[in-house]
């Protein structure tokens, strides 16, 4: 039989487990005592009492709030809350027809340009529906490069050097909001692999942007509790898979980026 | 209630400034809440209401109608009080609690004890408990305190911090982790 891990009686505790968790539970008297002890510590927590606030703390906070702000400026709204105030009603029609005649301007120039480019397109006789795809390739191996190289850093970073290591942290919080962004399409392009490094990835990332004063035993603790060594690993596959995607793009057009 | 902070949301950003006093008198306690368990003492939780009310008048049209006010100015709050815990400064001072007086460090707990020995172990369990989450990071002491304290999913906390659904789980599981060695001492006292 398969026991619980601790993550999963963690979870378990916070009614956030699989149906089966609570049934192993039940069942199985090893995982149900070390589940009996991990709620007890959690309940030891004692609840941290908030101070009462009396009826009145609203209108002190606004009290204390109200000479700092700004009014907004009075707009009259119009449809999709553009400002029509001033307006009279031949004004409006007026507007309204000139952007009527704008878009049809804009419509016909489409179609007459898009005949264009179709039409350069097939006198080329190179057609190729992957055309936009190295770009994407090149981004996101530019991508793993950094985070490969950050990923180094930490591995080496054991000194006191905090500007070695406000670089690192630096480094971290641009990386993460990009990963972020990847991270998303990976998910959206139904690439598991991808969106789970990345997912991993980006938790470390997270660990060393956020923490205000970063040690080398902060580093020490990032890497030993959540296995970078596994991640830069899984990191360096993902690259050899994009490269290889690039390249096999780039054979099929007869094309180096 | 939500359409009503919606209809007050439009009057503010059409001029009245006046109306926002209704959205701080009606959300103020929750956002208090949230600002005193994490900063764990009074006047850095008032002064987090403050800023958040400040800083969702300055981003009001930011805020989508379909999202709730009441959750939107929390996320500041938590955000706030996490930038807050974040300076080296603020930080500092959270790590010294170790050699400074307890009693002035400490988060009160519930104790319905009136037997002052009973009472003694419990300001001591949690002076300890305090020093442990002052050793958590500020992502694990954040997802922790949403988590087990305010009770929130793990994708609202993922959102809050900004992070995917996975690393919020993994912050709350570290948080827990250490917080259960930190405490292992003191199983059986309680």
């Amino acid at each position: 039989m398969k026991h619980l891990s601790e993550e999963a009686m963690v979870e378990l505790y916070y009614g956030e487990g699989e149906g089966d968790a609570s049934a192993h539970v039940k069942a199985c008297r090893e995982c149900a005592a070390q589940y009996a002890e991990l709620t007890q510590s959690l309940d030891a927590m004692s609840p941290v009492v908030v101070p009462a606030k009396d009826a009145q703390y609203g209108e002190r906070v606004w009290q204390a709030l109200e000479p700092r702000l700004i009014p907004y400026e009075k707009k009259a709204r119009g449809w999709f809350g553009w400002s029509l105030s001033g307006w009279t009603g031949w004004k409006a029609a007026t507007l309204a027809l000139g952007c009527a005649m704008l878009l049809a301007v804009a419509f016909a120039g489409g179609r007459y340009w898009e005949r264009i480019t179709a039409k350069t397109e097939n006198s080329a006789g190179n057609k190729n529906p992957q055309t936009t795809q190295p770009t994407v390739v090149v981004v996101l191996t530019d991508h793993l490069d950094r985070t490969e190289r950050l990923l180094v850093a930490l591995e080496h970073a054991d000194s006191q050097d905090h500007v070695e290591n406000a670089q690192l942290q630096s480094e971290a919080r641009e990386l993460l909001v990009s990963n972020r962004l990847y991270r998303t399409t990976a998910k959206h392009a139904k690439d598991p692999a991808l969106a789970g490094a990345l997912d991993r990835l980006e938790g470390v990332l997270a660990e060393i942007a956020n923490d205000p004063n970063l040690t080398a035993e902060d580093l020490q603790r990032v890497r030993s509790e959540m296995n970078t060594q596994g991640i830069l690993f899984e990191i360096r596959v993902l690259k050899t898979r994009t490269t290889d995607q690039g390249n096999k793009t780039n054979s099929g057009r007869g094309a180096s980026i | 209630m939500q359409e009503n902070d919606h209809s007050i949301v439009r009057a503010v950003l059409a001029g009245d400034k006046e109306a926002y006093g209704a959205l701080v008198h009606a959300h103020s306690g929750s956002v208090f809440r949230v600002a005193f368990r994490m900063m764990g003492n009074e006047a850095d939780a008032e002064e987090i209401v403050q800023e958040a009310f400040l800083r969702g008048y300055q981003r009001l049209e930011s805020f989508q109608q379909r999202a709730s006010f009441g959750t939107w100015v929390y996320r500041i709050a938590v955000n706030c009080a996490l930038d807050r815990i974040k300076r080296p400064g603020i930080e500092a001072e959270y790590r010294a609690g170790d050699e400074s007086d307890p009693e002035e460090k400490t988060v009160q707990v519930e104790t319905q004890d009136a037997d002052p020995e009973r009472a003694l172990l419990s300001r001591e369990i949690s002076a300890v408990q305090e020093r442990a989450m002052q050793r958590l990071t500020p992502t694990e002491k954040t997802a922790f305190v949403l988590r087990h304290h305010e009770d929130r999913s793990v994708s609202e906390i993922a959102e809050v911090l900004g992070i995917a659904p996975n690393a919020a789980k993994n912050a709350v599981f570290r948080a827990v982790q250490k917080l259960r060695r930190e405490l292992a001492p003191l199983r059986g006292m309680a």
